[in-house]
């Protein structure tokens, strides 16, 4: 899920901030073991979520999952600790998934990558550029689903040839096909202007 | 506009002991060029000497009084480049972000880049797409957003590398208004002849060479003839 444009309060905050709080909030979560104040900040974390406007159709799925995922964990965590513990854990896991989306559903991935490059600026003593890896972040979310794509296409090709699910037989032509991306999307780097060599302060 | 001369002089390029391009010499002036050939002649490969993605094995190639060997940095920034899959273009997960990304290799800063993506998409009509996921989009809109990715980066000429090929034929209309709306010089390698109607000139490439140079109807005459024997 990315951010798309918005205009809730929480967007108006720097990114640095909110990440900072967001880290600060899920340390704090992991001291308290009272599940009246878990309860609490459940119902904080939901109506935070609630005043950032987001669009709730893009929640669905994600929430969804979560749920199921969270309901697992409390039934395998209640067999093994007490129900109590079990829902202590979901409560805390929930609200700080909900403070996660709250933050991260408000906050322009540009801007998260800045921020990344910023946090990781030290690691440039030890010759590491930033903002290549934070390039290498982007487009790994970027061309996730377009992976997908091409999997589904050339399954759909083998399909067609009768081969049904040999894994090899997808997996060589997926491999070739995605160096191929890769080849094009380095050319298109080139062509864009993109240099590899780490950049001033002042232009990020 | 004042549109830089593209002049190459003595071109050859090799790939593996075989020559692709050999011994071109051509300059480009016209605003509206269009390069047509066979599959494999070598127009992509001439496409892509005009911008340094491409370097001569032997000759220069020259953006004004820039060469492509010395200068490919600079010259990428006056010659973009539009591929003919613009899935793999787009670089960044949001369209507004992605237009905004060759801006940033320019070193602008973020209230200039933010001014240049609303101005690029709305002259495109496509400000709709702006806080769109990139591949949630469709084969034209995909297109669109390329063209939109250099257009923002402002540069004097813009080179298309078969860009109605993954297109549909209501996006390869709207695509070709596009094209014939720029102010930029535009360098259009393409199979769709019919974009070339109205072009200053057309160079039909053939085994690695230029077989013929001049008005569009004649070369596509021409490249009719030559495709028929």
């Amino acid at each position: 899920m990315i951010a798309a444009k918005n205009t809730s309060w929480l967007a108006g905050i720097p990114a640095g901030w909110k990440f900072g709080t967001l880290l600060a909030v899920s340390i704090s979560l992991y001291l308290i073991s009272s599940w009246q104040v878990l309860l609490a900040l459940l119902i904080l974390s939901a109506a935070t979520l609630a005043s950032a406007r987001v669009d709730f159709k893009q929640l669905r799925m994600p929430l969804l999952t979560l749920v199921v995922i969270l309901g697992v964990v409390l039934i395998l965590l209640g067999v093994q600790t007490g129900w109590l513990n079990a829902a202590i854990s979901v409560l805390r896991l929930l609200a700080m998934c909900l403070f996660a989306y709250s933050v991260s559903l408000t906050t322009s991935f540009d801007a998260m990558l800045e921020l990344f490059q910023n946090v990781a600026s030290p690691l440039r003593v030890l010759g590491a550029n930033p903002a290549q890896i934070a390039l290498a972040l982007s487009m790994a979310i970027r061309f996730i689903p377009e992976l997908k794509r091409v999997y589904l296409e050339v399954r759909e090709a083998q399909h067609a040839r009768g081969l049904g699910n040999n894994p090899l037989a997808v997996s060589v032509p997926l491999v070739i096909r995605s160096l191929k991306i890769a080849d094009e999307t380095a050319e298109a780097l080139d062509a864009r202007g993109y240099d590899s060599a780490p950049a001033p302060r002042n232009q990020r | 506009m004042k549109l830089p001369q593209i002049r190459l002089e003595n071109v050859t390029v090799r790939y593996d002991d075989r020559d692709v391009l050999t011994n071109l010499t051509l300059s480009l002036d016209e605003q509206r060029i269009g390069i047509i050939g066979a599959n494999g002649a070598g127009k992509s490969t001439l496409s892509r000497l005009l911008n340094g993605l491409v370097l001569p094995t032997s000759g220069t190639v020259r953006v004004g009084e820039l060469t492509t060997a010395k200068h490919s940095k600079q010259i990428r920034r006056d010659v973009g480049f539009v591929f003919q899959n613009p899935a793999n273009q787009i670089i960044m997960p949001l369209v507004a972000e992605d237009i905004a990304f060759g801006l940033k290799n320019l070193g602008l800063g973020k209230q200039e880049r933010q001014f240049r993506v609303a101005e690029t998409l709305s002259q495109l009509n496509i400000m709709h797409l702006a806080e769109r996921e990139s591949h949630t989009l469709s084969g034209g809109e995909q297109q669109m957003v390329a063209l939109a990715a250099v257009i923002a980066m402002q540069p004097r000429t813009i080179v298309f590398d078969e860009p109605t090929t993954m297109l549909d034929l209501k996006n390869r209309l709207a695509f070709q208004r596009e094209i014939a709306r720029l102010d930029q010089r535009a360098i259009v390698v393409t199979h769709d002849l019919e974009i070339l109607e109205d072009f200053d000139r057309v160079l039909v490439v053939t085994d690695g060479g230029i077989r013929f140079d001049g008005a569009p109807d004649q070369a596509i005459a021409h490249y009719r003839q030559w495709s028929h024997a």
